[in-house]
This record gives C-alpha cells, sequence and structure tokens, in this order.
C-alpha cells in the first residue's frame, strides 16, 4: 500500500485519563498505526518528545500539571511535528485557542473513531508526503514540484490556477471542498461570481487528468456543493 | 422633567387661585367692618336729633323733650345751643363739663365743627339760625381736622388700586418664584433619580439639602435593586456554569461510550446481531452528545453569557460547507445531500455569528438524521426575499404529523417552562435552532416538506 509509511508514522497521545488512552490506541492500532506511544501529563509528554521524536501528537487540553495549548509551545521550540488537540473543551474560544497556536486541528470530545481516524490520516498524508511529491490518479500521476501532469508518459504542464486547484482538492483528496472554499483558494478573500470560471477551470483539469472528461472518475462533481478528487492509495 | 412642569404648572395654578380668593376674603371683610363703621354716622346725626328735641318755651327758655334726653344719657353727650348773633350759650344741656366757653366767635366756632372742644369731639346742627353742638366724651371719636382730599386722587384712586393690586402680586410672584425655585432645585435630582430607577441601576442623588432624606432613599432602593440584578446574574451564571461544566465532564466518558461501540459495531469476528446492538449504543451515545452540546449552548445563550462575534457572513458558501462537512463523515452514504440552487442565490450575506449559525444548521442536518435511521435524502437551499436571508433545510423522511408540527410550533422555552418538562424530550436541537434564529433577529419555520418529509426555513436579514 502506498500509505504504509503513514502507519509507521510514530504518534505520541497525551491524556489524563488511561481509559481514554487504551481506547485511542486500540482505534488507532486496529486502523494499521504501529508505533504509539502514551503520556499522562505533560512531562511526561514532553521527555517523550525530547526522547523518542514523534512524529504526530493527539493532545488533550486540560491535564494535571498544566495545559495542552502550552505544552504545544515548549514542543514548538525544539519540534514542528503536526499536532491534533483532542479535548473537551468545546468552546469556540478555546477551538480559536487551539488552531490560532498553529495547530494541525481541534477535534471536541466525544468523538467518533472514524472521524479520529480520517483527520488523523488527512494530516499525516499532508505532512508527509511522498519524497517524489508525486499524486496517482486513476488515468495519470500529479507532480506537485514541477506542475505538471504525467500522463501515459507524456508531460502535461498545468497553468497556475489548476495548480492551485489541484493542491487544494489533494490535501483534502476524498473529501467533498466546497465551490467557495475552491473559489477563495484561487481568488482570494471575496470569491463570489467566480462559480463560473471555476466551473472551466474544473472542465480543463479534467481534459488533462480524465481518461474521458465528460464521464469523470478523479475529479467527481458534488452537484451545487463542490467538488471530490478521489486518489489511487485512498480506500 | 414633565413631572416637574406638571408640578410648576399645579403650583401657579394654586397660587393664583389662592390670590384671587384672598382678594376677595379682605372685599368682604372691608365690607362687614365699614357697614359697622356706617353706624358712627349717628355722631352727626344725633346732633339733628337733639336739635329737632330741643324747644323754646317763649321765654326765652328751651327745653329738650325726653327723646333728646334719651340719646345724650345714651351717648354720654353734652349739647349746647350758640346764639347765632351773640355767639353765647342760649341753652345747655345739664351735664356740660366745667371750662366749656360761654361765647363762641365765628373761627372757634369754625374750629370746633372741625375738630374738638377742649378735646371733647364735637358735631353739630343746625336750629334755626341758631347752632346746636354736640360734645362726645374724650377719644369717642377721631375726627379728621383737614378733611379735603385732592381730587385727582379720588378719580384716578382705582387706578391706584390696581397699580398696588399689580405691584403686589408681582412681588409676590417673585419672591414665590425664589422660593420655589430653591425647593425644585432639590427635587429635581430626587426626581430625576426615581426617573431613572426603572431603566438604570447606576443611580445616585446627593445626600444634601433639603430632601436628603429622599436621597437615602433613593440612593438606597437603587443599591437594593443593583444587589438584586447582581444576584440574579451570579445565579443565572452559575447555573449556566453548572450547565457547561456538567456538559464538559460527560465528555469523556461519553467519549469511550461513543468509541468502542464503534469498534464493536465495526468488528466483522463477532455476531451481527452483538454489532447491531452496538450500533445502537453509539447512535444513541451519539444523540447524548448532541444533546450535551444544545443544552450547553441553549443555557448560555438564554442566560446571555453566550458571547456574540458578528461578522458579515456569506450564507451560501456556510450552509455548503456545513453540508459538505456532513457529506465527508457519512461513508455510507446513507444520507445524501441534494443542493438545490435558486436564482436568488446571489447577495446572501448577513450579519451574524458564522459558528453559531454553522451549529443551527448542523442541527437541522443531525434532526433529519436522527429521525430518519435508515437514512434519507436532504435538500438545502439559500435565497433571499428583500430585507431576509432564508436557509431551508428539507428531508423526504418519515416527516412528523400535524399534531407534532403544531407541538414544535408552539413549544414553549425548556429554561422557561418547568411544567411537562417530562414530555420535551424531543427537539430540544429545533428550539436550539430557534433561539439562534431569534439571537440574529430572525425565525424559524416548520412544516411539512414537499417530498413528505420534514421542512425548516431559517430566516435571518441580510445585509445591503
Amino acid at each position: 500500500m502506498a500509505n504504509d509509511h503513514l502507519k509507521r508514522k510514530r504518534i505520541l497521545l497525551v491524556d489524563d485519563e488511561p481509559e481514554l488512552l487504551d481506547m485511542v490506541v486500540s482505534i488507532l492500532q486496529e486502523e494499521g498505526y504501529l508505533q504509539i506511544k502514551t503520556a499522562k501529563n505533560t512531562a511526561e509528554a514532553l521527555a517523550a518528545c525530547r526522547e523518542w521524536n514523534p512524529e504526530f501528537g493527539i493532545f488533550d487540553v486540560m491535564l494535571p500539571d498544566g495545559d495542552g495549548f502550552s505544552l504545544f509551545q515548549k514542543v514548538r521550540e525544539f519540534s514542528d511535528f503536526p499536532i491534533l488537540f483532542l479535548t473537551a473543551r468545546g468552546e469556540d474560544e478555546d477551538k480559536f485557542t487551539g488552531l490560532g497556536l498553529g495547530a494541525d486541528d481541534y477535534m471536541v470530545k466525544p468523538f467518533l473513531p472514524r472521524e479520529l481516524i480520517l483527520r488523523v490520516h488527512v494530516i499525516l498524508k499532508r505532512s508527509y508526503r511522498n519524497e517524489s511529491n508525486l499524486v496517482y490518479l486513476k488515468a495519470c500521476a500529479l507532480d506537485f514540484d514541477r506542475a505538471e501532469i504525467i500522463r501515459n508518459g507524456e508531460h502535461i504542464a498545468l497553468t497556475a490556477k489548476e495548480f492551485e486547484l489541484l493542491q487544494v482538492l489533494s490535501r483534502n483528496a476524498g473529501r467533498i471542498v466546497t465551490i467557495d472554499m475552491l473559489c477563495e483558494a484561487v481568488w482570494g478573500d471575496n470569491p463570489f461570481g467566480y462559480e463560473n470560471s471555476l466551473m472551466a477551470h474544473i472542465r480543463r483539469i479534467r481534459e488533462k487528468i480524465e481518461e474521458n472528461p465528460s464521464r469523470p472518475e478523479s475529479l467527481l462533481t458534488v452537484k451545487g456543493l463542490g467538488y471530490k478528487l478521489l486518489m489511487e492509495d485512498v480506500r | 422633567m414633565k413631572s416637574i412642569l406638571k408640578l410648576i404648572k399645579r403650583f401657579i395654578v394654586t397660587m393664583l387661585f389662592s390670590l384671587v380668593l384672598l382678594l376677595f376674603l379682605n372685599f368682604f371683610l372691608l365690607l362687614l367692618i365699614s357697614y359697622k363703621q356706617a353706624a358712627n354716622h349717628g355722631a352727626w346725626s344725633s346732633a339733628d336729633t337733639v336739635a329737632s328735641a330741643l324747644t323754646e318755651n317763649g321765654d326765652g327758655t328751651y327745653r329738650l323733650s325726653a327723646q333728646g334726653e334719651d340719646i345724650l344719657s345714651r351717648t354720654n353727650a353734652w349739647a349746647i345751643l350758640v346764639d347765632n348773633e351773640t355767639g353765647y350759650i342760649l341753652w345747655n344741656s345739664s351735664n356740660l363739663p366745667e371750662g366749656i366757653p360761654t361765647q363762641y366767635s365765628a373761627a372757634s366756632i369754625a374750629m370746633a365743627v372741625r375738630g374738638y372742644i377742649n378735646d371733647y369731639p364735637i358735631t353739630t346742627s343746625g336750629y334755626g339760625d341758631d347752632l346746636i353742638m354736640l360734645g362726645f366724651p374724650k377719644k369717642s371719636y377721631w375726627k379728621l381736622i383737614s378733611n379735603t382730599f385732592d381730587y385727582d386722587f379720588i378719580r384716578n384712586f382705582p387706578k391706584t388700586v390696581l397699580l398696588f393690586l399689580s405691584c403686589n402680586l408681582i412681588l409676590i410672584f417673585f419672591v414665590y418664584m425664589v422660593v420655589t425655585s430653591g425647593v425644585l432645585r432639590s427635587v429635581k435630582p430626587v426626581i430625576q433619580g426615581i426617573e431613572a430607577l426603572p431603566a438604570e441601576r447606576d443611580v445616585y442623588v446627593k445626600e444634601k439639602g433639603l430632601l436628603s432624606d429622599l436621597a437615602v432613599s433613593i440612593n438606597k432602593a437603587a443599591e437594593k435593586l443593583r444587589n438584586q440584578d447582581y444576584q440574579l446574574q451570579k445565579k443565572e451564571t452559575a447555573r449556566a456554569n453548572c450547565i457547561a461544566g456538567v456538559s464538559h465532564d460527560i465528555r469523556t466518558p461519553l467519549s469511550m461510550v461513543l468509541g468502542y461501540a464503534s469498534q464493536i459495531e465495526e468488528n466483522r469476528d463477532l455476531p451481527e446481531r452483538e454489532r447491531k446492538k452496538a450500533r445502537i449504543i453509539r447512535q444513541q451515545s451519539l444523540r447524548m452528545k448532541n444533546l450535551v452540546n444544545d443544552l450547553n449552548l441553549a443555557s448560555k445563550l438564554e442566560y446571555n453569557v453566550q458571547p456574540l462575534h458578528m461578522d458579515t457572513v456569506n450564507l451560501v458558501s456556510l450552509v455548503r460547507q456545513t453540508a459538505v462537512d456532513f457529506l465527508n463523515l457519512d461513508l455510507e452514504g446513507k444520507y445524501p445531500i441534494e443542493w438545490v440552487a435558486g436564482e436568488d442565490m446571489q447577495n446572501c450575506c448577513a450579519k451574524a455569528d458564522k459558528g453559531l449559525l454553522k451549529r443551527a444548521v448542523s442541527n437541522l442536518i443531525t434532526n433529519s438524521q436522527v429521525h430518519n435511521p435508515d437514512g434519507c435524502t436532504l435538500f438545502m437551499s439559500v435565497g433571499r426575499t428583500e430585507k431576509m436571508c432564508r436557509i431551508v433545510v428539507e428531508d423526504n423522511g418519515t416527516g412528523v404529523t400535524d399534531e407534532e408540527l403544531e407541538k414544535i410550533r408552539k413549544a414553549p422555552h425548556y429554561m422557561v417552562c418547568d411544567r411537562e418538562t417530562g414530555n420535551q424530550r424531543h427537539g430540544l436541537g429545533l428550539m436550539l435552532v430557534r433561539q439562534i434564529a431569534e439571537v440574529h433577529g430572525g425565525d424559524m419555520e416548520v412544516s411539512h416538506g414537499k417530498a413528505g418529509g420534514f421542512r425548516v426555513v431559517i430566516r435571518v436579514p441580510g445585509t445591503e
């Protein structure tokens, strides 16, 4: 599997509830993640960060000897592995604090295991892309370093806007991205009235990446809402 | 301040009325007294009576009738008859005091008529060409010796009285104004304080001057109200905090229930029957999760401890994002969402709290999912009619009966309702949607969907 390298990433779980730690460990293990370590407080977490050098962190906010936000800041002083906050603090203010610090995601308990898995997967994939930065689709491969498509050995260049759109879509591979988000990514903060232009760009992308542009298999339309890019390595 | 004006008006009317009353009273008293005074004319008429009661006997002597004697004795007066030619006394009453001159010149007669003889006040009457003079006891009458008045003065008398009266009136009014404005100055802050009490709590009246007692009472009342407000606020905050605390503490245990139930549900090694049970546990835990979230937010909105982050929000983008968030999690595809595009979709911007509004739309989607466990299609749209923007969430699921619809429409707020709370297990999520719409100055409407399911419209005021 193309994702095997992600399943081998070292994941550090920080939470003061041992039962919850056990559960998250079992959720991740069942999903195939192999290297998981747990910490019950900030001291243990910091020690683990220094010694074990984790590649992904799931942090609780309320810890017995401090809070997850300051733990995050301490960790950031020497490491920049992706971190997701998983906490019972569901207030908007807390969310803004967490995401404002630069966390990769913020999830509020109680959570669905599937949602956690999906989010962890997206973050890992975004953070640890294949070294070659190649993404495989049904009919072609995307080379983000060179901003081109490799199809049947042929190299097709992408325009700047096509490149930006494909980047946003691949970052959220397997998930629907709204029309508004795509417009915003390409045309900036005031993306009204660009829907028709977006459709034109999508059509041109399809001509480049799809076997049959009128019957897309990789870049799917979700009518009225947005688009979804399916990658070959996504289940 | 209206009341102060009213007060002044009433004061002035009362004063004018009392002045008029005073005038009439005085006039009446004057009349009464001068009527009594009129009786004093008797001094002169006594002289006339004595004159007519005197008869000459023919031999140079005179006789006073009993009537004349009677008058003299009643008034304690003496009488003399002065001869016109000689000025000598022709006759005198028996009680003539000593020292009364016996002869009178024209000058002394004139002086006597104007005034007194030896301090006895004199009245006169004619007896033929002769003169009758009556002398009354000393200090029984006071006579005006120079009894002439300037004619102009008499003629202008009404004018003079009027001038006097108006001068007096002006003086009284001035004095009144000075006194009243002094009182008003001390009343004004008190009245302002009382007027301000119902609206604001930061009322303080300076505790000095005429009405310092009142000011103290008002300040006490204001403090009491402030205290009550504070206590109430404290209680409400405590209640909201309590709910927030409970909903926070329940999240971790609920995570575990949800997590393990999901794992059991997805474990293909277990028999289908057991996995189905786990699914029910997961579904019910999810309901609990939503309930806890809703309860927390609802209590915060109700007790005004939820800060609103108002911003210009593009509703189309917000609703799309919410829909997509659900679609991305719905891997089984049990709840497809169809976007119903309308022509009025442009310019659907509103001043709103993005998080709250997203929550409202999420609640509607969750609501459809919870009530249609076997799946349904959701239809969502955003539109605008004049000033209001609307968000429509509709499904083709089982829907509701007319009775249930009516119940949802009329359901009181569960935070307010203290009866029938047992019957309000449903619709907490919907109530919250209504609450959020109302916080934004809009409303929520529920009805039957076109495809037989449930339809909810959220309306919020749009921006220009």
